[in-house]
């Protein structure tokens, strides 16, 4: 098998993973379509470098950061930095459960917000807090793996998917008020 | 991977958030350019043959000083270099694979530069046919399969093989199938032989002296269709 059957045969199967996170990082479309195509070219040239019989979290790792380059490129202002000082790294149980809110009515609220509020909600939270949200909820990947796609440690991935989570909350209270 | 679930994962996000799968058109265009990069890319470096085996000789020959052993151990020596040599000449790519390179990067040169797809642009094989006279040093066969499903739709000059060829455009349903013709080295036909390289189908038969590339995204049975129809009208 040559190089680009190799390539088509583990890393072009996990195309959805990685648009749908491109997607959600530049929350457009055919921005995203830009990254993915750039992504894939830079997967091919560094193809020789994935040891890991499963692609995709390599892949993910490889359009994460092309997709950090593009915003930093043409929309810096997405770019917001997290300060993870203020987190207790691993402590996701204080930070997830402290808050006042988080008790039946959060569920109920959640559960009855639609796909519009929730693609709406998600979008609006920045793009720290959103990746990991996206790779543990709709990728289904690792703290692990999130870990090494991100590029941070693992306490970190989950005091951020705390703080992601308690954010979509409000960001998601505040739109069903606002429709209500 | 099979991290049990936190107790704070809400299983809320995964049903009412999108989950944004490739759009086809993205599928489609980074084959292209995968299959450009690809074969813009330098062969894989040969081997290098590795140092130990000239260390083993050593090996082998030093607790022996007799003129024979020195002269069985050349002789052993020299085998070993022809069929390391062969095996070289093996790991090359063959003949076959060049071509087949070949003909997929004029396919999808031929698709992604504008305007490169059709030097002439007509589906009346009689305008197509004499545009070749004078460009190439034969007169390829142009001919219109619509009845098979195949209609022609202009055809260019392209350079396959170290040569230049005729290039024959066919529509097959939305697909643009390429058709690339030289005359062959043998005269006797063959029949269409097919196969598939990154991602594209190929056929490859022999015909009223000529040679014939079919290259195309569609399955590898409709080349055969398409082959079937040349070869049996190049039979009448």
């Amino acid at each position: 098998m040559n190089r680009l059957a190799q390539f088509e045969h583990s890393v072009v199967p996990h195309l959805d993973a990685a648009y749908n996170l491109a997607r959600w990082l530049t929350r457009n479309d055919h921005d995203a379509q830009d990254v993915v195509q750039e992504a894939y070219l830079r997967a091919f040239r560094f193809f020789d470098s994935l040891k890991d019989p499963d692609a995709r979290a390599w892949l993910l790792a490889i359009v994460r950061n092309t997709t950090y380059t593009w915003l930093a490129r043409n929309r810096p202002s997405d770019l917001v930095p997290i300060d993870d000082q203020d987190l207790i790294p691993s402590d996701t149980e204080t930070v997830g459960h402290a808050t006042p809110m988080e008790t039946n009515p959060e569920v109920i609220l959640l559960q009855s917000a639609n796909r519009k509020l929730m693609n709406q909600a998600l979008e609006e939270i920045a793009v720290g807090y959103r990746e990991v949200l996206v790779m543990r909820e709709l990728e289904d990947l690792s703290y692990k793996e999130i870990a090494h796609v991100a590029g941070i440690p693992i306490g970190t991935v989950m005091s951020r998917l705390a703080r992601g989570r308690e954010m979509l909350r409000r960001a998601l209270e505040k739109r069903m008020k606002r429709a209500s | 991977m099979s991290t049990p679930r936190e107790p704070t994962d809400d299983p809320i996000i995964a049903r009412d958030a999108t989950y944004y799968r490739a759009p086809d058109a993205l599928r489609q265009s980074l084959r292209k350019s995968l299959a450009q990069a690809a074969a813009g890319e330098p062969q894989a470096p040969r081997k290098a043959p590795p140092r130990r085996l000239a260390g083993a000789f050593a090996g082998v020959l030093q607790p022996f000083a007799g003129w024979r052993t020195a002269a069985a151990g050349l002789a052993l020596a020299l085998v070993a270099a022809v069929g390391w040599n062969a095996m070289l000449l093996q790991s090359r790519p063959s003949s076959e694979d060049l071509l087949v390179r070949d003909v997929v990067n004029a396919h999808v040169r031929s698709l992604i530069a504008a305007n490169h797809l059709n030097d002439v642009i007509s589906t009346d094989q009689h305008t197509v046919k004499p545009w070749f006279t004078g460009k190439l040093d034969f007169a390829p066969p142009v001919q219109d399969y619509a009845s098979a499903g195949f209609e022609l739709t202009g055809g260019r000059l392209d350079y396959v093989n170290g040569r230049p060829v005729a290039a024959l455009v066919y529509k097959h349903r939305l697909h643009t199938v390429n058709v690339f013709v030289w005359p062959a080295a043998a005269m006797a036909n063959a029949p269409a032989r097919v196969l598939t390289a990154n991602g594209y189908s190929l056929a490859q038969w022999r015909a009223g002296g000529m040679q014939y590339w079919a290259v195309a995204d569609v399955a590898p049975a409709e080349l055969s269709t398409l082959a079937d129809a040349v070869s049996g009208s190049a039979a009448r």
